[in-house]
């Protein structure tokens, strides 16, 4: 397993609940303009060697959440503003360019200093069936 | 007093809404590219254009009642409402239509998308 993205919350947004309740949570680097810091879990980063792809898993603070689905313009969003916008629609085919689903259901709401990691299988499984 | 010029933005291929007239004033002088990457080419456009002053949002801070026009490389959900609700002028350079909790605000005479510099004409 590698870990491609991985930060730490510094800020959690004063209408983030509301977007949760819409199954949906933003993600925005702690440089983004005021303007956008109501809305947004701020993050500082630490690594930020790639985007979500699909078969990822985006951890949350203690929730794991496997990647459905990833927009075309998700990558670049994540490592240029370390912006994400996932969507806890259950579609294995994003809706819109910024997309990153997840199965339905609830959407944990994070702290300040809570983890957001996204991590990838190792690409030669090897299953230890013994 | 500087002299500003207006410019009309028009939607895109597979964009929505517009076409928006861009007129910076002595009061809101800034063409804000809430980008990645630095000023993104059509904010840079708009801002030769009209006289604006171009801005990067994610580097700098500036008063949210300074900005003329807000360019932004949005993928459909964020960033597409939250500058229409403040009735900021937005030009999104990805072909999005409204969208997410705050698409109510994103109307055409605010929001237009799908945007290439060549989509940036002086009137």
């Amino acid at each position: 397993m590698t870990t491609v993205y991985d930060t730490t919350v510094t800020a959690v947004g004063s209408q983030v609940p509301a977007f949760i309740e819409h199954g949906i949570l933003i993600f925005f680097g702690e440089q983004a303009p005021a303007e956008l810091h109501d809305i947004s879990v701020l993050h500082r980063v630490d690594v930020a060697d790639d985007g979500p792809r699909p078969g990822d898993v985006v951890h949350l603070g203690e929730e794991s959440l496997e990647v459905l689905a990833v927009g075309d313009v998700v990558r670049d969003n994540l490592l240029n503003l370390g912006h994400l916008d996932i969507k806890a629609d259950g579609l294995t085919e994003a809706k819109l360019p910024g997309d990153v689903c997840v199965r339905k259901g609830p959407i944990p709401l994070l702290a300040t200093g809570d983890a957001f990691r996204i991590t990838r299988p190792a690409t030669t499984a090897e299953q230890d069936l013994s | 007093m500087s002299e500003y010029k207006p410019v009309i933005v028009s939607k895109g291929r597979g964009g929505w809404g517009g076409p928006l007239t861009v007129l910076p004033t002595d009061e809101r002088p800034l063409v804000a590219s809430i980008t990645g990457g630095g000023i993104h080419p059509v904010a840079q456009r708009i801002a030769d254009l009209t006289g604006g002053e171009a801005f990067d949002g994610f580097k700098s801070s500036a008063p949210f009642d300074k900005i003329a026009v807000a360019v932004i490389d949005c993928g459909g959900t964020a960033r597409v409402g939250v500058y229409p609700m403040k009735k900021v002028l937005t030009v999104d350079v990805h072909a999005t239509s409204p969208a997410g909790p705050l698409a109510q605000f994103i109307t055409e005479d605010l929001f237009v998308s799908g945007v290439k510099p060549e989509d940036v004409q002086e009137t």
